[in-house]
């Protein structure tokens, strides 16, 4: 008897201990005995839902959530900027950043990587969660070559990995959006948490398409960028120079008529140009240009206007 | 007393059931599908394609990919950005929410911002346009035009001096 209900005790422990360490496992565990018979359905709720802890921050945001908030943050640019509808630039474009990503730290989202060319004269380029990749023909008319391009999109590329992006949602978003899930036992809502769940979803919008269009990212995400877009140009086999490039044609027009896109989203390109030029002198061994690449590149903007 | 007896049965079952689990090493696909890949690279040939949900065993590492087996028995190399671990790191305790098991891609699947806020907010903001939204996800870049691409263009294995 006294044996039965220590045995008892250590058995309840390990539960508590192992259901602490994983909600997921839990959850099976609760499956599991189930459809075993040992355990009533109700029960398993039960057990599942007073196991469940509520998620915290933006990394506990699921792939398929940020799939959702990046097409709605890509519509609301898309509501800015029209398209400059030209397919086999667009190819070109999604070609070569589609070679980068499969050299990159996360070449795998929940719909993959796309990139679309947006009509302006103003220099800009912007990475939504998820991978919708936005780039301005003013932009593509100051690059020179293949190398300055490829460094443009690996830059952009590294803030998808780092999901700077969602780094720029208010936390008091989450915490709203992450209780209100917890209630919910089906992924279908009724009408007062739909629309409750809408308003959080219309303000998490706000906050990114709000760093990604008029306030920037902070300068210590953008220096992360340049130093991802080094490393992943490399290891795809471009010259990293084409950052520098990049940065000291926008170093140069800086303070110059152009003052919206990038000039207002971006921490300056001479201080930046610095600290590429620092990363680039860490590699050992830096793949040479190459004129088939530069060729391609110009024929593929060839009559852009 | 019997109720009592029932009640050990059980927990030690639920035990059992975790320490199964936590040996296992089970993943599930994250992404909308991924391609189970017969060697470590991105260019080998595909084995089998996996759907969001779908569970692997890993079987193996090597850097940068996972050898997984899937609940068809089948095996194959998969990139780890695909998948989300359902594992407990027992190791990683101590360290931050960051590196654990946290969210459960599983019972959120669906949940949270999903498919009917998109519609409910879409309904919401009538001027916001998912046209091009939509037209851009079907812009698809095959393994053979990335292959050709690499080769034409000098890069990588296929570039000369360094």
């Amino acid at each position: 008897m006294r044996n039965s209900g220590s045995i008892l005790k250590i058995s309840f422990v390990c539960i508590l201990v192992f259901s602490m360490m994983s909600c997921s496992i839990m959850e099976q565990g609760a499956g599991v005995l189930s459809e075993a018979g040992l355990v009533k359905k109700d029960d398993t709720q039960s057990i599942v839902k007073t196991s469940k802890a509520l998620r915290k921050g933006f990394g506990e945001i699921t792939e398929e959530e940020e799939y959702y908030i990046g097409r709605a943050v890509a519509a609301v640019i898309l509501s800015r900027y029209p398209v400059y509808e030209n397919n086999s630039l667009t190819k070109y474009v999604n070609t070569l950043g589609s070679a980068i990503i499969v050299h990159s730290d996360r070449p795998e989202t929940y719909a993959g990587y796309h990139f679309l060319i947006l009509d302006s004269d103003e220099i800009n380029a912007m990475a939504a969660p998820s991978g919708f990749i936005f780039i301005t023909k003013g932009l593509l008319k100051r690059c020179r070559d293949e190398e300055m391009l490829a460094a443009v999109l690996a830059h952009e590329i590294g803030h998808v990995y780092a999901k700077h992006g969602l780094k720029s949602i208010k936390k008091s978003r989450l915490v709203d959006t992450f209780k209100l899930i917890g209630q919910e036992a089906v992924g279908r809502y009724g009408p007062q948490e739909l629309a409750q769940l809408t308003g959080i979803f219309e303000e998490v919008l706000g906050d990114v398409v709000d760093t990604l269009v008029e306030r920037g990212y902070d300068r210590k995400y953008e220096y992360e960028a340049d130093r991802l877009s080094v490393h992943y140009t490399v290891k795809t086999g471009y010259n990293p120079g084409g950052l520098s490039d990049f940065l000291g044609v926008m170093a140069a027009e800086a303070g110059g008529d152009s003052t919206g896109g990038w000039f207002k989203t971006h921490p300056s390109a001479k201080d930046r140009l610095k600290s590429v030029e620092k990363e680039i002198l860490s590699i050992t061994d830096i793949p040479a240009r190459h004129a088939a690449r530069t060729n391609r590149f110009k024929r593929a903007v060839k009559g852009i206007k | 007393m019997k109720r009592r007896n029932r009640f050990i049965v059980l927990a030690g079952a639920l035990f059992c059931v975790f320490v199964m689990l936590l040996l296992a090493e089970t993943y599930v696909i994250k992404v909308q599908s991924t391609h189970l890949k017969k060697e470590p690279k991105f260019f080998a040939q595909t084995v089998a394609v996996l759907k969001n949900g779908d569970r692997v065993e890993k079987i193996g590492a090597e850097t940068g990919w996972l050898k997984v087996r899937t609940m068809n028995n089948l095996i194959g190399w998969i990139h780890p950005s695909a998948v989300r671990t359902i594992k407990i790191n027992l190791l990683a305790m101590n360290q931050p929410v960051k590196s654990q098991t946290s969210a459960d891609e599983i019972a959120l699947a669906g949940k949270g911002f999903n498919k009917q806020v998109e519609e409910s907010f879409k309904a919401r903001n009538k001027e916001i346009s998912f046209v091009w939204v939509d037209r851009m996800l079907k812009i698809k870049v095959s393994t053979n035009e990335i292959l050709a691409f690499l080769k034409k263009g000098k890069l990588g294995e296929y570039g000369g001096a360094k």
